[in-house]
């Protein structure tokens, strides 16, 4: 009965109720607004909420994330500037939507799936927490690894035209995500001996430069041509819609699920891996991918969404944080007295139920805020280009500025737009140079880390890949997905043959 | 695929700065760590930068193969006035928002662009911007405390000025 | 442009009233060198509260990080000493020079109060075949390599706590490395590492929960939070000449900034550092509450160089000698 007692404490307590509606409805905003990170407004809530007790604290930061995490898909359709990270991959087919006039139809959906993807990820928690944590925090460095190649290999279908111009994008994305000190032995990397360069690329600043300063300048050329009229349809997705996406909903929820437990990566990899899991399981999508297809928003948000449940999960039995997030929260405990551990669910085992119900509401909640005031923001699109630029620019070069206030961001921001913008002229995907960034560090630590473990023997990592249960499972899905690609692969050459 | 497109104005240049670069930074790569081992912190960064020289390489050659597109002018399709006025802009801004500060700036920066894009009067063009830029900085410095450059105008002293007034005496 | 001129009246309002008295008259920013989550950051935005209720003002805390800390610490060092900006710092500047990461360290500022330090402990995985730390160099000897050792970069705790060991006993292990301990200790409850030298804080619920076995705490004394855990002196009286070692975090302004600024906050931050709220915390997670400032803290902190400098220069971690920018070999 404790356990009904404790997910009862915050539906009973408006104060903590309320708590919980304003944070998901700031965190809406907080994950729209590019620039502004969920990371970024929980560490602020840790000193607003210093002197309060720790249910009202926590409950305000859960309605944050959840809904920041919901939010990143705002921008990401209105304007093709993803709010955060995790929302990238619903850029791609979101935007196309909004361009079709689509845009209410595609929030939408975004919001009911992203419900389903929350909902699924709490379930996890509160059913499997200590035996998926037992699971993730067996994944070896090799195995990180191998789910970054296979991330990577999403450039496949990232690519549009040209596949050799998405790996060379790729590629790129991968370099750039390793400029900096490394850190693991602080050896310099790309920085032609320049302080600038020291502490690495921001990626939120080549984020918002190649999606929202290199879109921008595109739109330039059209300026005066009048923005898409936005059809006012049907906003609430209709059951069949949802149900024959529930399969895949259903699948890329649990894939959000397990790579947000994964202590190590979060929202943004678990998108971008469902994102790619949706390209291959869907068999004939009424629309292509990148294209605007309703599977290209379902994986992600799905996933992303999950992901908060997940990260929650080693949070909550192990005392390791499942994401940057969840980090902080430990922090947030043990400033309020707490001990987050393997002991927390044993001694208070109160708190675990309290935070499964607090993210059980804040779900429900977005659904609410997700849905209303849809045709507001839609607005926002059918506003005149020549008007609407300049506030998109602004703001992001003051979201640029806002991730660790520097000027320097702001340049990098301009010249990865700039960059952006002529690889966009001349037909190379952006979507790879993102990815690339996202998975660089994944790849090369955990490359670096498994060659080690292995006394710098191949034969050894490839002997110890196929005696590991999981890693022989990941090792043979990187296997079959690139097999599966090669026909691609023949047709380009054979062009270039003939 | 792409072979059937023909070449934009500026590509085979710009294909040819990415060949470059492509090299330099596999030359930059190799200096990081050599040959020393497989998991020398250069080893990641050698493979993606050969890649990407590869990769530019193939797209050279694609490049050359195609025909020159028709009809196309440089200053018209590829770098058109606004597109070089914004960049400008957004340059403007960077080095005007230290010695400024945030509100300057960024009014300034707004009213340029609306009235230079949308033509509209200069009066709309400036109420536009005044609303617009004090909903960023509400959101921005005083919601989320981001600490904008202050420039010219003593914001901090002014919020806490302000805050002063709220809190009464004490403080 | 009517904001400008608001401003302009207030401006001119200000100018009237005294400055220094009023110190803090805006919000003063708060760097912390870490990122947020980490031991640096849970301290100081534990201890800040407190000491804003003592200043009477308003602290706003940014992480920074990048480059070792040192990004964070050139912001500060790149602004005005007026005591607006101030660092929230660990051990790590001191080590900057020689390990050319930068050519500033806490020399540059004025501490304002050294707040705590950590003590070093040797964790493992639950598995492994040893349960002390002489059954550990036993089996390493026996095992050459097998044995997989977490690390970070140079100059971090645990090179710090593995230059120790090999001072005394050579092993011959494999390192693998972290971006943190954090990162290290899930990996080591993985059993993708078998050993790791860690701060107390970051294991010490691991331990109490039974997911990692504590091997031996490198400090003179036991720690209060587990009594049982042997120290390494009393199974190896030789590492006593080293110790007490260990990482700290402290608040530090400027270098140039006014007296009565420095006196102001070193006085709340002692008050802050009193609060029983923050020193459960202190406690709590195995860190030893110092809250040093003045002539004290600058001798922890050249001592602690010295002593840190040299010893990872002697284990051939160092890019450049101590000597080099006058550290004395203590």
């Amino acid at each position: 009965m404790d356990v009904l007692q404790s997910l009862l404490i915050p539906i009973i307590d408006l104060k903590l109720l309320g708590l919980i509606a304003l944070g998901t409805f700031a965190g809406i905003y907080v994950g729209a607004i590019p620039g502004l990170s969920v990371t970024m407004a929980v560490s602020i809530l840790i000193s607003f909420t210093f002197s309060w007790e720790v249910y009202p604290a926590l409950a305000l930061m859960i309605g944050i994330y959840m809904g920041g995490v919901y939010g990143g898909s705002r921008t990401a359709i209105l304007l093709n500037i993803p709010g955060a990270p995790a929302a990238i991959a619903t850029a791609l087919d979101g935007y196309p939507l909004a361009q079709k006039g689509l845009a209410g139809e595609a929030i939408g959906i975004v919001t009911v799936v992203s419900f389903i993807g929350g909902f699924i990820g709490i379930l996890a928690l509160a059913l499997f927490a200590p035996l998926l944590a037992d699971f993730a925090i067996r994944f070896q460095p090799r195995d990180y690894m191998l789910l970054a190649v296979l991330g990577i290999l999403l450039v496949g279908s990232l690519s549009g035209d040209s596949l050799v111009k998405g790996i060379f994008a790729g590629a790129l994305g991968i370099g750039l995500g390793s400029v900096g000190m490394d850190p693991l032995t602080y050896t310099e990397r790309f920085t032609f001996g320049t302080d600038a360069l020291r502490s690495g690329v921001s990626f939120v600043a080549v984020m918002i430069g190649m999606f929202g300063i290199s879109e921008g300048l595109m739109q330039l050329h059209t300026v005066n041509t009048a923005a898409v009229k936005q059809k006012i349809g049907r906003i609430i997705p209709s059951w069949p819609l949802v149900r024959k996406h529930l399969p895949l909903g259903l699948q890329t929820s649990s894939i959000g699920t397990v790579i947000g437990a994964l202590p190590g990566t979060g929202g943004d990899i678990a998108a971008l891996i469902a994102y790619d899991h949706a390209t291959r399981v869907t068999r004939n999508p009424e629309v292509p991918f990148g294209k605007g297809a309703i599977e290209g928003l379902v994986a992600p948000e799905t996933a992303n969404n999950a992901a908060v449940g997940g990260a929650f999960i080693p949070m909550l039995t192990l005392g390791i944080p499942g994401d940057a997030v969840t980090a902080i929260m430990i922090g947030a405990l043990f400033i309020h007295g707490l001990n987050p551990g393997p002991m927390l669910m044993v001694e208070q085992p109160d708190m675990f139920w309290f935070i499964v119900s607090a993210l059980g509401l804040a779900n429900v909640f977005m659904l609410i805020f997700g849905l209303t005031g849809i045709k507001m923001f839609v607005k926002i699109v059918e506003m005149p280009r020549a008007m609407l630029l300049p506030v998109i620019l602004l703001l992001s070069i003051v979201g640029a500025y806002a991730v660790s206030n520097s000027l320097a961001d702001v340049y990098w921001m301009l010249g990865f737009g700039v960059f952006g913008y002529f690889l966009k002229l001349y037909g190379y995907p952006l979507g790879p140079v993102i990815l690339g960034v996202i998975l660089s560090r994944l790849l090369d630590d955990n490359w670096r880390r498994a060659i080690i473990s292995d006394q710098e023997s191949l034969w050894m990592l490839l002997k110890g890949t196929l005696a590991s249960p999981l890693s022989l499972v990941l090792f043979v899905s990187v296997v079959l997905i690139f097999v599966s690609k090669t026909p691609l692969w023949g047709m380009i050459f054979r062009k270039k043959a003939g | 695929m792409q072979t059937t497109q023909p070449r934009r104005p500026g590509e085979l240049v710009f294909t040819i700065i990415m060949v470059l670069g492509s090299l330099f930074l596999l030359w930059s790569a190799y200096g990081i760590s050599g040959f020393e081992a497989l998991s020398a912190p250069g080893a990641i960064p050698m493979v993606t930068a050969a890649t990407m020289a590869i990769c530019a390489l193939m797209i050279l050659r694609d490049t050359l193969r195609r025909s020159p597109v028709t009809g196309e002018k440089l200053e018209r399709d590829i770098l058109p006035m606004p597109v070089v006025v914004t960049i400008v802009m957004i340059t403007a801004y960077a080095l005007l928002l230290k010695p400024l500060g945030f509100v300057p700036t960024s009014f300034i920066f707004l009213t340029v662009m609306i009235r230079y894009l949308a033509r509209c009067t200069f009066a709309r063009a400036v109420l536009l911007s005044v609303v617009i830029v004090a909903v960023i900085y509400l959101v921005f410095r005083v919601v989320f405390t981001v600490l904008m450059p202050a420039g010219i105008v003593p914001e901090a002293e002014i919020i806490a000025w302000v805050s002063g007034l709220f809190a009464g005496e004490g403080n | 442009m009517l904001k400008s001129v608001i401003g302009a009246v207030v401006a001119l309002g200000l100018g009237a009233l005294p400055v220094l008295a009023d110190y803090p008259e805006k919000e003063i920013q708060g760097i912390i060198q870490w990122g947020a989550g980490g031991s640096t950051d849970t301290v100081a935005r534990a201890i800040t509260p407190h000491a804003e209720a003592a200043l009477g003002g308003n602290i706003v805390m940014q992480n920074v990080t990048g480059g070792v800390g040192a990004i964070g610490l050139n912001q500060v060092a790149d602004a005005e000493a007026d005591g607006y900006s101030i660092l929230f710092g660990a051990e790590n500047p001191l080590l900057y020079k020689v390990m050319k990461l930068g050519d500033k360290d806490y020399s540059d500022f004025v501490a304002i109060n050294i707040i705590a330090r950590g003590v070093p402990i040797l964790v493992a995985n639950v598995d492994a075949p040893f349960d002390t730390f002489p059954e550990m160099v036993e089996y390493v000897n026996a095992n050459p390599r097998a044995v997989k050792f977490g690390s970070t970069g140079p100059g971090g705790l645990p090179s710090v706590v593995t230059a120790m060991i090999n001072s005394k006993t050579p092993l011959d292990v494999t390192f693998v490395p972290y971006d943190g301990d954090g990162p290290a200790l899930t990996a080591l409850q993985g059993g993708a590492i078998d050993v790791m030298p860690a701060v107390l804080g970051a294991a010490i619920e691991g331990i109490k929960g039974g997911t990692m076995k504590p091997l031996a705490l490198f400090d003179i004394e036991a720690s209060p939070q587990l009594p049982d855990v042997p120290t390494i002196v009393s199974t190896n009286p030789e590492f006593e000449e080293m110790l007490p070692w260990g990482p700290f975090f402290g608040v530090f302004v400027k270098q140039g900034t006014p007296d009565d600024v420095v006196t102001k906050l070193t006085a709340a931050y002692a008050e802050a550092a009193k609060n029983p709220d923050f020193e459960a915390l202190i406690d709590g997670r195995g860190f030893k509450m110092l809250s040093l400032s003045g002539a004290e803290a600058d001798t922890f902190l050249s001592e602690w160089q010295a002593t840190t400098s040299w010893l990872i220069h002697d284990a051939g971690l160092t890019k450049a000698s101590p000597e080099e920018f006058g550290i004395a070999k203590p």
